[in-house]
């Protein structure tokens, strides 16, 4: 199956609820056969984009196309379109592979009691579920709910599903595998997954392609790297929670922040000044040291041990809090006092200035 | 283990915890319970009673055509009230607890329901006979539209008025039960069922049934405990024509028959006991509730 065709389509897509507005005018084409992740903090309309595109909710306005066809105005069942429930949603008193089979069972489609059944058993294989049909759902973890939720809805074969926050419910470390096996059991299928997220580590490391939600409205969609190096906004790289972002004044060429001026070669578009630069490309050093760039000076608060990384947290003299992130493969990191100040640094090529005005 | 360890003691005092309700429960329903079982076997004259035991009163009542009939009129009517009530309830029930999206309508609703119960139990059942009486409420207004010549005389003081008056009176005790159970429904469950292509009438009874049944049982053992133990609604509105068990205990007790009152007793009592534990087996409801 070819890729980058399209599978689904929303075209201006507007939801409101009494004065909100949850779903601003949203256009979005979404390619085939890929791992999508919508990224959005809550409250920003990622649940009722999926709601509007299972067929659970209407919009008010914009259409909806899938896989070539007007789906707006068909009910759910009639979509082809899985859902995966936040909170699993399983039917409480009947076993795992009744669960499974319920689609099969219970659905439109005719389909003979040793076809569901042998479809059923093929599905609990390939989410790993043997030897726990018989359970009931509150026999089994979290983890295995989630594989039964899932299940559930590939046995209907469909082209397209909807996953809601599906690790929200789970512990961090079951989360970290679940997303490797989300992956892998979708890559076995000719299926797309739409998955919503709040957190931008999830959204980064599954997406195949990543779109950014704010306010009801899709702020940046591209591939995970373009979305971390390049974020088109201050918003996206505000949720990103990887960048220090700085308020300032952008004239002719040159940024005034809190490190002072520096010069600007290259401006993305945006009613508001700032600049943004990575956790990662900031870097502390003590008063007299050789700066690569623009200085800040700050004072140390603390740090926090991550395994791979330290991220150690600075004051500057506005009381805005500046973290750096040291990754350990680049050498240990430097003990830093606290309440003593220093100076943080950046290279400024690897900064992001976002401005109403154009650089030349 | 010794007697002295603190985990044995610890259980002692816990066990005497108990105390105060087994003593309760053992002086109010136990012991009565007892007491009635031996007094069916007492020796019944006329006019006084003595503690001989004998089966007399047992083979009275087994012989009496008058008694039996009672008996199988109370099991008729139950299972006939027990129906209705479930037959009308349901649909309410699925309205208040289900169909209904605020929870504030849904409370209201169910406060509604319970608003008969603001007078009294008799004043309920006695309200009923300007309702169905040949002049009542209900045959005025068919003749007045002319779907009627003459009064309907069968509406009062019948098998019938029994049941229309027993269904109104305890119907809500099989809606609030059942509501409460639709109301702790997974919305999510439901849309889940539809998405995977189920029609209304599957996700009905293979997901909203299954899981409102812990409240059809509780409501059921609600109706049927009252229903099976009643007396004064057949006897204000059946005309004196529909006997129960319960107003059978009523007259023998009235005329000072204790060993017939408690033979009828004891029988009602097994009744309640079959009844009841036959609708927990079809539930557990220790996983429920």
């Amino acid at each position: 199956m070819a890729k980058n065709e399209s599978i689904f389509r929303l075209e201006n897509i507007t939801r409101r609820f009494g004065a909100l507005t949850a779903l601003d005018n949203i256009s979005f084409d979404a390619p085939r056969n890929e791992y999508i992740s919508l990224l959005g903090p809550s409250g920003s309309g990622k649940t009722s984009l999926l709601r509007v595109v299972a067929g659970f909710e209407k919009p008010d306005t914009g259409r909806i196309h899938f896989m070539g066809r007007d789906i707006t105005d068909l009910p759910a069942h009639k979509r082809g379109i899985g859902f995966v429930f936040q909170n699993f949603a399983l039917f409480p008193h009947l076993t795992v592979f009744e669960n499974i089979a319920f689609g099969l069972r219970n659905g439109t489609d005719d389909v003979t009691d040793a076809e569901i059944n042998s479809r059923a058993q093929d599905m609990v294989e390939l989410v790993g579920l043997e030897g726990l049909e018989d359970r009931v759902p509150d026999q089994i973890s979290g983890g295995q709910k989630q594989r039964v939720a899932l299940a559930r809805t590939l046995i209907m074969q469909p082209k397209l599903v909807l996953l809601d926050e599906p690790l929200g419910a789970l512990d961090a470390n079951l989360r970290g595998r679940m997303q490797t096996e989300l992956r892998q059991i979708r890559e076995r299928l000719d299926v797309t997954f739409l998955h919503v997220t709040g957190s931008e580590t999830e959204s980064l490391a599954m997406g195949d392609t990543v779109a950014v939600l704010d306010r009801g409205r899709i702020i940046q969609s591209g591939t995970p790297e373009q979305i971390h190096d390049t974020p088109s906004s201050p918003d996206v790289a505000l949720f990103l929670n990887r960048f220090n972002l700085f308020d300032g004044r952008l004239s002719a060429q040159s940024f005034q922040g809190p490190f002072g001026t520096v010069p600007v070669s290259y401006v993305c578009q945006n009613p508001k000044d700032v600049y943004a630069v990575r956790y990662d490309r900031t870097k502390a050093f003590r008063k007299g040291d050789a700066l690569p760039g623009p200085a800040l000076p700050a004072r140390f608060l603390a740090s926090e041990y991550l395994g791979s990384s330290i991220i150690s947290f600075f004051e500057t003299a506005d009381h805005k809090q500046v973290e750096v992130d040291h990754h350990l493969s680049f050498g240990d990191p430097d003990d830093y006092n606290v309440g003593e100040e220093y100076i943080l640094s950046w290279d400024p090529r690897h900064a992001i200035v976002f401005g109403s005005e154009v650089a030349a | 283990m010794s007697t002295g360890s603190p985990s044995t003691q610890r259980n002692t005092f816990t066990g005497w915890l108990l105390a105060p309700g087994v003593f309760w429960m053992i002086l109010f329903l136990v012991a009565p319970i007892m007491m009635i079982v031996y007094v069916s076997f007492w020796t019944q004259t006329t006019f006084a009673i003595n503690s001989t035991l004998t089966l007399d009163s047992w083979k009275n009542f087994f012989s009496s055509e008058a008694y039996v009939g009672a008996l199988w009129t109370t099991l008729r009517l139950w299972l006939i009230v027990l129906a209705l009530t479930f037959i009308i309830g349901y649909p309410a029930a699925l309205f208040v607890g289900l169909l209904v999206k605020s929870k504030t309508v849904s409370t209201i609703l169910l406060v509604l329901c319970v608003i008969p119960f603001w007078t009294s139990f008799l004043i309920r059942v006695l309200a009923w006979r300007p309702m169905l009486g040949k002049e009542g409420a209900i045959n005025i207004i068919l003749q007045k539209l002319g779907l009627i010549d003459s009064p309907i005389e069968v509406l009062l003081f019948s098998e019938l008025s029994v049941i229309i008056g027993m269904t109104q009176i305890y119907v809500v005790f099989m809606v609030g039960p059942i509501a409460f159970m639709l109301g702790r429904i997974d919305r999510n469950i439901i849309e889940a069922a539809r998405d995977l292509g189920a029609g209304f009438g599957r996700i009905f009874w293979k997901i909203i049934f299954p899981l409102s049944l812990p409240g059809v049982v509780v409501g059921a053992i609600f109706v049927s405990v009252m229903v099976l133990g009643e007396f004064a609604t057949s006897g204000a509105l059946s005309g004196r024509k529909v006997n129960l068990l319960g107003n059978i205990i009523v007259t023998q007790v009235g005329s000072l028959k204790w060993a017939m009152a408690s033979v009828v007793g004891v029988i009602l009592t097994i009744l309640l006991g079959i009844v009841v534990a036959g609708f927990l087996r079809i539930v557990d409801l220790k996983n429920e509730l």
